[in-house]
């Protein structure tokens, strides 16, 4: 008989009470358990940043992160990010900017960058490159990632002015 | 999936000990888990237990001690550091450092405590608090006990922690007048590939005393008394400093024991301990004369 934890966690906003295994990562238990399939395993060792996910406001690799260690805290996906199908203006600057082609580390670069500018509203372009340092593209040279996350720091203080 | 184990959460030392004996040497104790939850995936360690110490209130925390001592609790993630004012004034070196490991992610889950009880060789960490002359303290139920870091660090994935020990905290003494503290690597992968720590003193213009520390590149980080030697006398100005660190590589690393691997090879890595010294004294010449 293995052991079984009980966490409540909140997950975009729903509360969740769970019953999982220690072992179990909050990756497992987003795509296995939640249906979230946004966050991509990918390396499965803290490196490439696909399946970036915020814990209370904090960037971390779901892979690596045990589920429980989410008890009594607040998860934040990338289908949380939208509401009611607006998109927030870091993924819209992502479409405008073509921030993305085969799209499978979007997830994890529009978490990361999401947690950077709410950190960070403002942020100089050498701030957003060492924030993103973590988070893997194999298509887009970076550059337009860059750009987006720029213009969406411009389009959030132009919308606040 | 990491392979099965029980989980315990306690909220004081106390029971963290009670629960690690309650393993019979089958549990360890584990904070973030940026590299404990690796090796069990890999399936190069297994545990029955793991004791999660995030709980216990006095392993958080960051503060300076009477005596001037930074002081920084072994719960305290690499994030938290980075962002510490009290760092940020005490440390600046470990500031900077915290800013450029790894990856933002392991940064926020991460923690110094666990970095330095993994004595991973390419540890950020535990290479600049060499050069610091940092120590760790060390909790058991037989009491605490301080060690200096090159008495911590005794190899690869190796350290003087007895299983049942908790690393509570990392201290970190007072640069002194005219003290200043300095990092720097050069890195291809997530970890370093070559680090040079300095710690110097100057007195009227002039390096008087000096701590050159090297991590990477052999399997545990190693003060280099020769090239420390080269950069006392040295006058206390950009050039001069970088000049004395020039020489004092050249001489000081030429029979470094380093290893030929995916971050290099052997003679490169020596080449780069010889530039990556001279922008670890010149940092730490900044902290040690700000006003010059």
């Amino acid at each position: 008989m293995h052991e079984i934890i009980e966490v409540g966690l909140t997950v975009n906003g729903r509360p969740h009470e769970l019953r999982i295994e220690p072992r179990e990562t909050l990756g497992e238990v987003l795509r296995d358990r939640l249906a979230l399939t946004g966050l991509k395993v990918s390396c499965d060792s803290q490196v490439c940043g696909a399946c970036t996910v915020l814990v209370d406001g904090l960037a971390v690799s779901a892979c690596t992160y045990l589920a429980v260690d989410a008890d009594g805290r607040s998860v934040r996906t990338v289908e949380g990010l939208a509401v009611d199908g607006r998109l927030t203006p870091l993924q819209q600057a992502f479409i405008d900017h073509a921030a993305f082609q085969c799209a499978f580390c979007t997830s994890g670069m529009l978490m990361t960058a999401t947690a950077l500018l709410e950190e960070n509203p403002a942020p100089t372009r050498e701030e957003v490159v060492t924030g993103l340092e973590g988070n893997l593209c194999r298509c887009t040279g970076y550059a337009p990632i860059v750009d987006a996350v720029l213009a969406a720091a411009a389009a959030t203080a132009e919308a606040t002015a | 999936m990491i392979p099965r184990f029980s989980y315990s959460r306690p909220r004081s030392l106390g029971d963290a000990f009670h629960a690690h004996a309650a393993t019979d040497g089958e549990g360890a104790y584990v904070v973030g888990g940026t590299e404990l939850l690796q090796v069990m995936k890999m399936g190069l360690a297994q545990f029955r237990t793991l004791i999660d110490l995030k709980g216990i209130a006095e392993l958080h925390g960051i503060e300076v001690l009477a005596d001037g001592t930074l002081r920084i609790g072994a719960c305290t993630t690499h994030r938290q550091i980075e962002r510490s004012p009290i760092v940020a004034a005490s440390l600046p070196g470990l500031a900077e450092l915290e800013l450029h490991l790894a990856n933002v992610r392991v940064r926020n889950q991460g923690t110094i405590g666990g970095n330095l009880a993994f004595a991973e060789p390419h540890s950020d960490p535990a290479t600049f608090l060499l050069a610091c002359d940092a120590r760790v303290e060390l909790a058991s139920p037989a009491g605490r006990r301080t060690v200096a870091i090159d008495e911590f660090v005794l190899g690869p994935l190796y350290t003087s922690r007895e299983p049942e020990e908790i690393l509570t905290a990392v201290l970190v003494p007072p640069a002194g007048k005219g003290g200043g503290r300095g990092y720097a690597k050069a890195k291809f992968f997530e970890r370093p590939a070559v680090a040079v720590g300095v710690a110097l003193t100057v007195v009227d213009r002039v390096v008087v005393s000096a701590r050159v520390s090297l991590g990477s590149i052999t399997e545990v980080p190693m003060l280099v008394p020769a090239a420390a030697a080269g950069l006392v006398g040295a006058a206390a100005d950009p050039a001069s400093l970088a000049a004395a660190a020039r020489i004092a590589a050249a001489s000081a690393f030429a029979d470094l024991d380093a290893v030929d691997d995916l971050n290099g090879a052997a003679d490169y890595k020596r080449h780069l301990a010889g530039v990556l010294i001279q922008q670890a004294a010149l940092a730490a010449l900044t902290e040690a004369t700000p006003h010059a």
